[in-house]
């Protein structure tokens, strides 16, 4: 493969995956309106690249998390629009929920005031 | 599940879409559209990549690639059909000798003989006793008889000997090998009659043992496979046989020396069957070991637990009558096939040596290509293809060559099954049944994948490695590239060099030892000899009869013109070994055996006939009837009194008799390749012999009187059949068929190997003169001689070869060593082949190197310059 693009912050795959599932809880989208709540959500911190957000979400199709269908825009032109399933719900809670407990994993060490034994 | 196409397409939509919200967004912010196109697309990134990366997501999508590639390689093979052409020639080549070597190898060294449960099937042969230089022997036919009476662990035992029948019908007699064997002979090898009935047990005794059974061939060829030949009589021998029974068609015997040695002549099936007709209860339990003895074991028995109890079984005679056979069970198709196992196993590894070579030149022309193919590379890289990628890429294009190489080899391993059928010296086993089974296939299938990875192992590599910067950058190539490209070049022709001197020292030394095999001191005359067998062995002619025809048979065929003498014998020299009973002194006839001797019945005009010369003493003369003489070879005059006359002494017959030596004669070989046996001569009188064989030197050429002695026998007694007339030469002749054989194939392969190489070299060699042109402009232009130019070329050229040389040698001495089993007369490191070979490959690559270095010395120094 040739240079990876890499993103501002080097996600992990099950990370990615978290943050587009969440992105469709509000409502099905199309690629690029999950980009621009990433963008949005994030205040312009997380920008996912399209070599990274594409390949995610039609894993996640076949995976069953999301369906997807094409729709009609208001210009008449076809785009690709992504639901969650009830499946994808549920994988959206699991990987919060490990998300949660890791991130107070390491918080917990970043505050500690002594070497921990 | 939709269709890749479908997909592919529907993903591509997706990407436009995104790009065209992207870009309908940034207008809204305000960007002009020109604008927001640009920057929508930097942000986007690489849209092939992107496609790419979300089909391969989706299952299906390595395999869409890989369709892709293989339709790329495709048009690149049409694009250069030349060298495509020759590549999958001499893939086509290769592969099917593999397919061809390894159907005969199956066929004849690996699948079971055709019998039932042929894994319990054994011969019996008996150990020869120590001191004497053969493998093995038959056995005696009373020891059989005391097996198949008190074996328990022998399911079933039989015994055979070769013997001819000589049938007499309207138009004359006609003469069959066929063999003689105890009722139980089909039944132990588990086959049946397709027509008719097997022998019974009381055929096999004299009384009731004129009965015939047919082989397949004999009855289709001779009786126009009429059913109604059952119950019908043949005069036989001169007495009524009738038959009884017709072997299927499928029936595959060992053939002579398979049964054990001397076992009669090679060649041919047995035509006819008949029982013993012999009583073996009472048969002398010395001597006499001329049947070839086959065991089935009981299930569960083990070939240690057989032969032990066979051993015990004789224990007594061997007490009684001081005789030392010592019985082992070998399995029978391990009889069959053990003296062709080398030879083939050769062929084989030379078939696979060769498919070696075509690779490594397949390779090479395919690395060729791959270094014209740096900028390609470049773009796809740029394009996202990944190193794994481009490897695979080349081993595509290898796979589409091997592919079609491989069935192009089918017609190539037919046509050698072919030939081989035809070729195959007759002394190579089961060679009726060659049949390209699954277990061939897959090992062509195994050799084809093999191939490809050989192949477009270093092209794929240097492929590989290839930097995109340098590949895009330059319209040339640079200078160090093609440095690198010539040094992995010359690499690939040292391997070819490599190979192809070991395949031609294994073929030199094949060579060598066909002319050293040719020129053994056989101690006859083999030029101007001529030998003619007569069958005598009809009813109604009893011994007396058959030696008077023999006496009046001398007479006429010393009286014919151009004959220069004219003897008589029961086995001629080179022909084999036989009428084999033990050594004895005369003096001492009770006394310890010296050795295994043959015995031989011939006239007093014997010797002069083959021109064995008398070194001491006198042959036999009409006024020695009725004296119990003999004379005996160099070599018995050595073993029985070394260093002293042995004229006048007395030596033992082949029964208890005590003969005086009248002379001395010289050694004769019996076989090619092993020295002359120990040999007692009696006179032809003592002995009816029922198939003797007229030996006649001629002053003119054997053949022209060939006919004139087949008409005196034949006027003689026109009942006895005349067999094949054969000069010594054709003898020799036969018994070297094998060696020659296979030393052509080994020197074909050679040859093509020779080939190949040459162009390897030419090839490297024009390449880096193509590449060096510049240079030689400039030491031109300084002032070099256009000669001294030619000759670095060459000496460059060669150097790769000189190493591959080197490398060969050594593997082509290791080669032969493990082939020794081949070889005759010559050591594998033979200084002479060595030398020979290393000048033919200097002299083939100097011709090589000739036309490049003649457009190297032609180099316009102006033109080259310019160009650079």
């Amino acid at each position: 493969m040739g240079a990876r693009a890499a993103n501002r912050l080097d996600l992990l795959q099950g990370t990615l995956d978290m943050i587009v599932l969440q992105t469709l809880t509000w409502g099905p989208q199309h690629g690029y309106g999950i980009t621009q709540i990433i963008r949005s959500g994030t205040r312009d911190v997380l920008r996912v690249e399209t070599g990274s957000l594409y390949p995610a979400l039609h894993r996640l199709e076949r995976q069953g998390l999301v369906k997807a269908e094409w729709k009609l825009s208001e210009h008449n032109q076809r785009t690709r629009v992504y639901r969650l399933t009830p499946a994808g719900r549920k994988r959206l809670a699991d990987e919060h929920s490990r998300w949660t407990r890791l991130h107070a994993a390491i918080d917990g060490l970043m505050r500690a005031k002594g070497a921990p034994a | 599940m939709k269709r890749p196409g479908r997909r592919r397409a529907d993903i591509d939509e997706e990407i436009r879409s995104h790009l065209r919200l992207a870009i309908a967004d940034r207008i809204a912010r305000g960007e002009s559209p020109d604008e927001a196109e640009r920057h929508a697309r930097i942000e986007l990134g690489n849209e092939l990549l992107v496609r790419e990366r979300t089909r391969d997501v989706w299952p299906g999508a390595g395999v869409q690639r890989w369709l892709q590639d293989l339709r790329y390689a495709v048009r690149q093979i049409r694009r250069q059909p030349g060298v495509s052409a020759v590549a999958v020639l001499t893939l086509a080549l290769g592969l099917g000798s593999v397919t061809a070597a390894a159907a005969v190898i199956n066929s004849v060294l690996v699948e079971p003989l055709r019998f039932r449960e042929p894994d319990r099937l054994f011969s019996v042969v008996n150990r020869p006793p120590p001191g004497t230089e053969h493998r093995y022997w038959l056995t005696n036919g009373r020891h059989v008889h005391e097996w198949r009476t008190h074996c328990r662990s022998c399911e079933d035992i039989a015994m055979a000997e070769n013997v001819a029948f000589n049938l007499s019908q309207a138009g004359g007699a006609e003469r069959f090998e066929g063999l003689r064997v105890s009722f139980t002979f089909f039944r132990t090898l588990g086959v049946q009659p397709a027509l008719g009935r097997d022998f019974r047990p009381e055929e096999e005794l004299p009384a009731d043992s004129r009965v015939l059974i047919l082989s397949d061939a004999t009855w289709r060829g001779y009786f126009a496979a009429d059913p109604g030949v059952i119950g019908r009589t043949l005069r036989v021998n001169g007495e009524p046989y009738v038959v009884i029974g017709v072997m299927p068609s499928d029936l595959r015997l060992p053939l002579g020396d398979q049964w054990g040695p001397r076992f009669g002549s090679v060649a041919t099936q047995p035509a006819m069957f008949r029982p013993l007709g012999q009583d073996f209860s009472q048969a002398r339990p010395a001597g006499n070991n001329n049947y070839a003895s086959v065991v089935r074991l009981r299930p569960g028995v083990t070939a240690a637990q057989a032969e032990a109890e066979l051993n015990a079984l004789i224990a007594e005679f061997v007490r009684q009558f001081d005789i030392q056979p010592r019985p082992m069970l070998l399995p029978l198709h391990d009889t069959v096939v053990r003296d062709a196992r080398a030879g083939l196993l050769l062929l084989g590894a030379i078939a696979l040596t060769t498919l070696l070579i075509v690779c490594v030149n397949v390779g090479h022309l395919m690395l060729i290509r791959t270094a014209s193919r740096d900028r390609e590379v470049g773009i796809r890289m740029a394009l996202g293809s990944s190193r794994g990628q481009l490897f695979g890429l080349v081993l595509t294009e290898a796979l589409v060559l091997v592919a079609i190489g491989a069935v192009a080899s089918l017609g190539v391993a037919y046509a050698g099954l072919e030939a081989f059928r035809l070729w195959a010296p007759p002394e190579l086993p089961r060679v009726a049944d060659l049949h390209a089974g699954p277990r061939v296939w897959m090992i062509t299938l195994a050799s084809a994948a093999a191939a490809t990875v050989v192949c477009g192992l270093l092209p794929a590599w240097r492929m590989a490695r290839t930097d995109p910067q340098d590949a895009l950058k330059a319209a040339t190539r640079t200078q160090s590239s093609a440095r690198r490209t010539v040094r992995i070049r010359e690499l690939m022709v040292g391997v070819e060099v490599a190979l192809s001197t070991v395949l031609l020292v294994v073929g030199g030394l094949l060579t060598l030892s066909l002319v050293r095999v040719l020129a053994v001191p056989m101690g006859v005359d083999v030029a101007h000899v001529i030998t003619q067998d007569v069958s005598t062995s009809i009813a109604g002619y009893d011994g007396a009869s058959r030696i008077r025809f023999a006496e009046q048979a001398l007479e006429r065929l010393a009286g014919i013109p151009g004959v220069a003498a004219a003897g008589v014998t029961n086995q001629v020299p080179l022909r084999g070994e036989t009428w084999i009973c033990q050594l004895r002194d005369g003096a001492m006839p009770d006394g310890p055996a010296a050795a295994l001797a043959n015995f031989r019945f011939v006239s007093g005009g014997y010797f002069d006939a083959t021109g064995i010369p008398i070194t001491r003493g006198r042959t036999f003369r009409a006024a020695d009837r009725g004296q119990p003489v003999a004379l005996i070879s160099e070599r018995t005059a050595q073993a029985l009194w070394p260093g002293q006359d042995a004229v006048g002494r007395r030596v033992g017959g082949c029964g208890d008799s005590s003969l005086e030596v009248l002379g001395v004669v010289g050694d004769a070989r019996a076989d090619l390749e092993k020295d002359a046996p120990v040999v007692v001569y009696e006179p032809y009188w003592t002995m009816p012999i029922s198939r003797p064989h007229f030996v006649v030197r001629t002053r003119v050429e054997p053949e022209r009187v060939a006919a004139d002695v087949r008409a005196a026998l034949h006027d003689l007694n026109p009942e006895f059949p005349i067999g094949q007339a054969a000069t010594l030469a054709d003898i020799v002749d036969r018994a070297v068929t094998g060696r020659r054989v296979q030393m052509r194939v080994v020197l074909g392969f050679a040859a093509l190997a020779l080939v190949l190489a040459s162009l390897g070299i030419y090839g490297v060699v024009s390449f880096a003169v193509a590449t060096r042109v510049p240079e030689i402009g400039i030491r031109l232009a300084l002032g070099a001689r256009r000669s001294a130019l030619g000759l670095m070329v060459v000496r460059q050229g060669l150097l790769p070869v000189a190493f591959g040389l080197a490398a060969g040698l050594v593997v082509g001495v290791a080669a032969g060593r493990a082939a020794s089993s081949q070889l005759f007369g010559v050591a594998p490191g033979d200084p002479w082949i060595l030398a020979g070979v290393s000048l033919l490959l200097f002299i083939v690559g100097a011709a090589a190197c000739w036309l490049p270095a003649r457009r190297a010395m032609r180099v316009n120094p102006l033109r080259a310059l310019r160009a650079e």
